[in-house]
This record gives C-alpha cells, sequence and structure tokens, in this order.
C-alpha cells in the first residue's frame, strides 16, 4: 500500500502547537497526511496523541502554527461546521447520543447540518449499519446495545456525514477481546475503501496491518515518522524502541 | 354601586335629604358645589380607598364577591366619592399592608375601622367619623372582670397590626410596675382568627373595639360576653387616614361633618347596626365549636369565589414558574461556563440575593417600597397580579438557576464533544442533544419546585391578590365556618398538585429511553 506524495495533501501541519494553560500538549509538530493514506499515531499515555487528532477536526483549537486540510487553510476564522462535515470522528467512549435511537443517532446531523430530507438520510443511515453490522439494531437505544455494538454505531454515524477524512480517537480501548475484533474488522473495511484515516490505537496487530506510516509522539512532540515495517523491526530513535519493549512485555 | 343601591333602600322620608344632598354637591347650585373643593388625593376623578374587608360590619365581604366588600366604612367613603364628583375604587388587602400602600400612593385612603392613635398621626394624617371603645371578650360562663388588673397572667389574642399591642402593653407595664406578671399577647393576622382563639379555648380573651363585637355578637348568639370594658380615654375614636397635608386633611374633615349634620352618617349606623346591642343577629350560622356542616363545605367547594381563588393561584404558578425557567436556563449555562467574567460574578449576586431575601419580603418589597422609588409601579396596570408574577418569578428563578446547573453539569461533556465533532451548530448541541438529557434530570426537582410555588402563592395575600387562601379567610371571617372552608381549601390545593405528580409520571415515562435493568447489566 504505498502512496505517491502528491503535491496537494490532504492535511497539511506546519509548526502547530497547543497549550493547555502552561502544559505544553503539542510542540511545533510537522506533518503531511496524502489523500487516502492511514495512519496510525502511537506513544505513551500523555504524549499528545488525542490532542493531535482533536486538532485536525478544530474540537481543539490550536494556538499557533498552521493547518491546511484539502488545501483550505484552517484557523479560527474558519467554519467549524464546514470542517467537521470534511472530517468525521470517532471517540473512545461512543459519545452516542442516549436519548436517540441508533438511526436517529445516524440521520441527525445529516439532516441538521447537510439539509437532507429524512428519508434520504435514513436511506444513508441504513446504509452504513449494514456496512458495520447492525442492521437489525436501528429502533434500540444505545443503552440496550452492547459496546462493540454502540462503537459500530459511533462509526456508522461519522460516516453519515460523509467524511474525506476519518479521525479514530482509541476507538477499541474501551472494548473486550472479542468486540475489538469486530471493530478492528470495519476499520480493515473502511482502509480498504481508501477513506483518510487518521487513528490513535494501542491495537499494534492493527497498527502493522493497515498503517501506511507510524506517527510516534512524546511529551507532545514528533519523535519520528516511519513506514510500520521499520518503526516496529527498527524504530529509529530510543524512546519508541523503549515504547515498543515496554508493548511487548504485557 | 352599593351605596347608591342603599340610598334607594332608604327610609321613604329620609330619600328626600339624601337625594337632596347628592343634587346640592353635584350640579343644580353651582355656587355650592364650588364651594365644595375636592383634596388633592383624588386623582383622575377617582377616590381609591385600601381596606383588610374581614372587619365587620366597618369593612367586610358579605357575598361571593370577595372583590366588593361592604360595610359602613365602605358607604362612607361612596358618600365621600360622590360629594367630590369622584368614582369609587376599594382595593382590598391584608391588614398589616394598608399603610405601606398609603406610602406607596397606591391608595388616596386608607379606612378599615381604624382606631385614630398618636403613633399613626406622626407618619399620617387622620380624621375621626366613628366613636369606638375597647372591649375585652371571653366565652360565655367566664366571670367579669372588675379592672384590667385581673388578666394578670392571662393569655389575651389581638389582631396584628392593630394597635391593641400598644393598648396592652400599657396595661402590662402597669402590671409589671406592681410586682404582677403580665399578659401574654397572642398576635392573630385576622379578627376572625383572634375570635376564634377564644371560641377553642385557646385564649383567655380577646381585645376588639365594641362595634365589630356588637356585630360578632349577633353572628356567633350567645357564644361570647364582654368582660370589661376598660375606660381608656385615648383610642376612642376610628379615623381615615391620609397621606400627611394640611389642605387635604381640612378638606376630609369638612366633608365628614358635612356628612355628619346632614344625617347620612347615623343612616349607615342604623343601616349596619354599629351601635346595636342586640344578640338576635341574622348573620350565617356560626361554624365554631359545631359538627362538621357538609351543606357549608360543599357550597364553599362549589362556589365562583373559591374557583376563582384557585384559577388565580394557579395561573400565577404557572406563569411565573415559565418566566423562572426561561430566564434561568441562560443563567444556568453562562455559571456553568469555565470562563470567568463580569456577567458571571454579576449572575452569581443576582442568585444568592434572591435565593437569601424570604419571597414574603420580595413580596412587600416590590409591592410597598419599589413605587416610592419609580412612580410607574404604583399606576393602575401594576396589579397585584403583575406584582406577583414579578416577585415570584424572579425568586423562582434564582431556585431554579441552581436545578439547571446540576442537570446541565450531569451531562456528559462527551455530549457536546460529540456533537460538536458531527458538525451540530451550537444551537443543535442545545437543543438536540443537551437539553433533553438535562431535561430529564431537572423534571423531578422542578416540579417538586412548581408545587412548592403553587402553595407559595398565598403568601400574596399581603399585597392584596386574591388567590386561594385569601378568598378562604375572607369567607371564613364572614361566616365563622372554619373547618369547612379550610377544608373546601385544601381539596383545591389537593386537586391541583395531584394533577402535576400525575403529569409528573407520565413525562418521565415519555423520557425514560434508558432501561435501568440494561444500565445495570451493563455496567456489571
Amino acid at each position: 500500500m504505498q502512496h505517491e506524495t502528491t503535491t496537494n495533501p490532504m492535511i497539511s501541519v506546519r509548526g502547530m502547537s497547543k497549550l493547555f494553560g502552561k502544559f505544553v500538549a503539542l510542540d511545533r509538530v510537522d506533518f503531511d497526511i496524502s489523500r487516502g493514506e492511514k495512519i496510525v499515531v502511537l506513544g505513551p499515555s500523555g504524549s499528545g496523541k488525542s490532542t493531535l487528532i482533536r486538532t485536525l477536526n478544530q474540537i481543539e483549537p490550536h494556538d499557533s502554527g498552521m493547518l491546511t486540510i484539502d488545501g483550505k487553510l484552517i484557523n479560527e476564522k474558519t467554519d467549524p461546521i464546514q470542517l467537521r462535515c470534511m472530517v468525521g470522528m470517532v471517540f473512545q467512549n461512543y459519545n452516542l447520543f442516549p436519548h436517540l435511537s441508533v438511526l436517529e443517532n445516524c440521520i441527525l446531523a445529516p439532516m441538521r447540518v447537510r439539509r437532507m430530507t429524512r428519508m434520504e438520510a435514513t436511506a444513508l443511515a441504513r446504509r452504513y449499519l449494514e456496512q458495520v453490522g447492525i442492521p437489525d439494531q436501528a429502533d434500540k437505544y444505545p443503552i440496550q446495545l452492547s459496546g462493540g455494538q454502540q462503537q459500530r454505531v459511533a462509526i456508522a454515524r461519522a460516516l453519515c456525514m460523509q467524511p474525506e477524512v476519518m479521525l479514530f480517537d482509541e476507538p477499541t480501548a474501551a472494548l473486550d477481546p472479542e468486540a475489538i475484533v469486530g471493530v478492528v474488522g470495519i476499520m480493515d473495511e473502511l482502509a480498504e475503501q481508501g477513506i483518510t484515516t487518521v487513528c490513535v490505537t494501542h491495537e499494534m496487530a492493527f497498527s502493522r496491518r493497515i498503517a501506511d506510516r507510524i506517527i510516534f509522539m512524546d511529551q507532545g512532540k514528533i519523535v519520528e515518522i516511519t513506514p510500520p515495517e521499520t518503526f516496529f523491526t527498527s524504530p529509529k530513535s530510543e524512546r519508541a524502541q523503549n515504547f515498543l519493549n515496554q508493548m511487548l512485555r504485557y | 354601586m352599593t351605596s347608591v343601591l342603599s340610598y334607594l333602600r332608604l327610609p321613604r322620608r329620609l330619600r328626600p335629604v339624601a337625594a337632596l344632598a347628592v343634587a346640592l354637591t353635584a350640579a343644580v347650585l353651582p355656587g355650592v358645589a364650588r364651594a365644595e373643593q375636592v383634596p388633592s388625593f383624588v386623582q383622575d376623578g377617582t377616590l381609591t380607598v385600601c381596606t383588610n374587608p374581614t372587619l365587620p360590619p366597618m369593612t367586610f365581604v358579605k357575598g361571593q364577591d370577595v372583590t366588593h366588600p361592604e360595610g359602613f366604612d365602605i358607604d362612607v367613603a361612596q358618600a365621600l366619592a360622590t360629594r367630590w364628583h369622584a368614582r369609587l375604587s376599594v382595593i382590598t388587602m391584608d391588614f398589616t399592608g394598608l399603610f405601606p400602600s398609603l406610602s406607596a400612593q397606591r391608595c388616596g385612603l386608607v379606612m378599615s375601622g381604624i382606631i385614630r392613635t398618636p403613633a399613626r398621626e406622626k407618619s399620617f394624617d387622620a380624621v375621626s367619623y366613628q366613636d369606638t371603645a375597647l372591649v375585652v371578650v371571653g366565652r360565655k360562663g367566664t366571670p367579669s372582670l372588675s379592672s384590667m388588673d385581673e388578666l394578670s397572667g392571662k393569655d389575651v389574642a389581638v389582631e396584628s397590626g392593630t394597635s391593641y399591642v400598644t393598648r396592652l402593653g400599657v396595661v402590662n407595664d402597669a402590671l409589671i410596675a406592681a410586682g404582677k406578671p403580665p399578659m401574654i399577647i397572642q398576635q392573630y393576622p385576622t379578627e376572625e382568627q383572634v375570635v376564634q382563639q377564644v371560641l377553642i379555648g385557646r385564649v383567655f380573651a380577646f381585645v376588639s373595639q365594641d362595634v365589630e363585637l356588637f356585630y360578632r355578637m349577633r353572628q356567633l348568639g350567645d357564644k361570647l360576653h364582654v368582660l370589661i370594658t376598660p375606660n381608656i380615654p385615648d383610642y376612642r375614636h376610628f379615623a381615615i387616614y391620609i397621606r400627611q397635608n394640611p389642605e387635604d386633611r381640612t378638606l376630609l374633615q369638612n366633608a365628614i361633618s358635612a356628612l355628619d349634620s346632614d344625617g347620612t352618617l347615623q343612616t349607615f349606623r342604623t343601616k349596619w347596626s354599629v351601635t346595636d346591642q342586640s344578640t338576635k343577629g341574622d348573620a350565617a350560622q356560626a361554624g365554631a365549636g359545631g359538627m362538621f356542616d357538609w351543606g357549608a363545605f360543599f357550597s364553599a367547594l362549589t362556589s365562583m369565589a373559591f374557583l376563582h381563588g384557585a384559577l388565580i393561584t394557579l395561573s400565577v404558578a404557572l406563569i411565573s414558574h415559565f418566566i423562572a425557567i426561561t430566564i434561568s436556563v441562560p443563567i444556568a449555562i453562562v455559571l456553568n461556563s469555565p470562563q470567568k467574567s463580569l456577567l458571571k460574578v454579576a449572575l452569581e449576586g443576582y442568585v444568592s440575593l434572591f435565593r437569601a431575601a424570604p419571597t414574603l419580603l420580595q413580596l412587600l418589597f416590590i409591592w410597598n417600597a419599589v413605587p416610592q422609588f419609580f412612580p410607574i409601579f404604583r399606576e393602575q396596570w401594576f396589579t397585584p397580579f403583575l406584582a406577583t408574577i414579578l416577585a415570584l418569578s424572579i425568586n423562582e428563578s434564582a431556585y431554579q438557576v441552581e436545578i439547571n446547573r446540576a442537570a446541565l453539569s450531569a451531562v456528559d461533556p462527551g455530549q457536546e464533544l460529540g456533537a460538536s465533532a458531527l458538525g451540530l451548530s451550537r444551537r443543535d448541541i442545545y437543543w438536540r442533544v443537551i437539553f433533553p438529557q438535562a431535561f430529564r434530570i431537572a423534571l423531578p426537582p422542578t416540579i417538586n419546585e412548581f408545587i412548592n410555588l403553587l402553595k407559595i402563592t398565598s403568601l400574596a395575600s399581603v399585597i392584596s391578590l386574591q388567590e386561594l387562601l385569601a378568598v378562604t379567610q375572607i369567607q371564613v371571617a364572614r361566616t365563622f365556618a372554619f373547618t369547612e372552608y379550610y377544608a373546601a381549601a385544601l381539596i383545591y390545593y389537593l386537586v391541583m398538585v395531584f394533577f402535576f405528580l400525575f403529569l409528573q409520571k407520565r413525562v418521565e415515562r415519555r423520557f425514560s429511553w434508558s432501561d435501568r435493568k440494561k444500565v445495570v447489566s451493563n455496567a456489571a
């Protein structure tokens, strides 16, 4: 799965920083992500992985540096709604709306933001629910589903906005091993469909299988950006080595 | 209107006199009419009178319509209005609200069987219109007293806000000086409650005025009897009170003298039996001491007066709470936001202030104090209904802010994150995602607050709002059927509260998207 680096990357980040009070969560990071590329972000807890992908859809606006998505400069003047139509996101805790049924969870944003009719949105939602393997749960409420099923709904809900980029923030961290297999399977499928993906995860096997490149972070800095084979067999930095040793030990 | 009719009901021989008096002052002889200068408290051709209609025969509600008191005072007020070519407007309220209302210029004069006292004349001008005497009254069978000293150590009931407390204080001072225990004085907000304390045997005696007592005696048959009529030189006159103004005082004095000399006052005295000491009465049967009168209970329950009072209670509570919720939601959102701002500090002050101040005080403040600074609030449009809604909305919004804050905080912050990641607008995030979840959490305490508010409306009787409890008390003053009327009021409150509890259950069921069992099994 080699991708040529095009002159017009999907996501381009230059010297981007993010502060929480005095704490530097992101420290002048630089990288480009090509259209259709799969990126996995690895790193120890508190290294700034989640903050990094949250700046990409501006749920956490960055403080300095430059961010462009699909050639458009993203800053505080950008309409966040337009940006989020283009960049979908899945969270560790699903963040489904408990007062709405599975179907209503999926059609709310397409109807309110994309101005689809209920019929259009419903047809779209059923298609994606089918894709994530839970077509017959549409009328249930989130609380009636298992964790794995809820995360599938969250993925379908994000896909209903037909984004060009999907961000996954530790999507399997709250799931049991069996559910992880199911959700990872769906992410594999998405990867094959060619959607640009940035995923924060601790699933090493999954990372190795689908990632085009690995971004390894520590203390708010990007330590290295390498293809998975190189990263898992012979990481350049000592910190990455330590990280991998710890991951493999457990 | 009452007094015009009563003129027509006068004995035939008096009619020409009365008619002549009206005619003279009206227009037939402009020379005489010009002599009758109109006092400045008659404004826009209206004489506004504040009264507490629980003091028969001076001022009380005879029928079901609590907004139309009758009595000796009301007839005199009408006669004054007629003299001054003015329309009479009567505002009814608690006794304690009368003088503050006069100060706040809500009325031109106060007339409510009030004794002329030097203390009151320090703040207001007074004109006497009726002689009276203080009486100490006990139950039938209580031996008469030969001096006030014999009340030493006994319980005595009086109406609060009246001058009786001061007068009994003088007696108490003498008792203490003589080394005897003083009387224990209990104060009650209405006259009939004072009388009731004696009837049920809680106090030894009550203190009242002879004219009121004569009426009570006819009402209650032989259940009461005068223990002593002490000879106190002061406090021998009922007076009309006005704001201090020497010219107005002279004009009022002249008008009363004229009504006295042309026999009008005497006519009214006869009409209302102000000096009639016979105990054979035509008034309603007394309920006190007897069995529960189902007839009185059902007639109260089905009366327009109670229904109207209940509707006022209900609408005040509904409107106030609606406004309170509308105000409180944005305040709660601002207070829950992490940023510090001047607005936030101001809103925190607002919430603390109105949670801390007693509701009753807020009502009195808005009705009696605010008009002194903003005259617009003493105009006709600012009715007790509006004032109550204003006070209760502000008061309730402070409580509701806290409920809303708790409910909004209880919604998982991930919900806002998830919703904004989907591109939903701020408006949609609140209306489609956060509010529906917060609503379910806020509903039970909000209904609780509403039920509280429904009952708190009864405080508004102090600013003359004719809500359910005010109506009940005025009806009790007329009939003395305490148990029956209280029971009828209770039924109304219970029906209203149970209806809203039922509504809460229904709405909760509608919003119960989470099955409790499922939550537990998922958590396990």
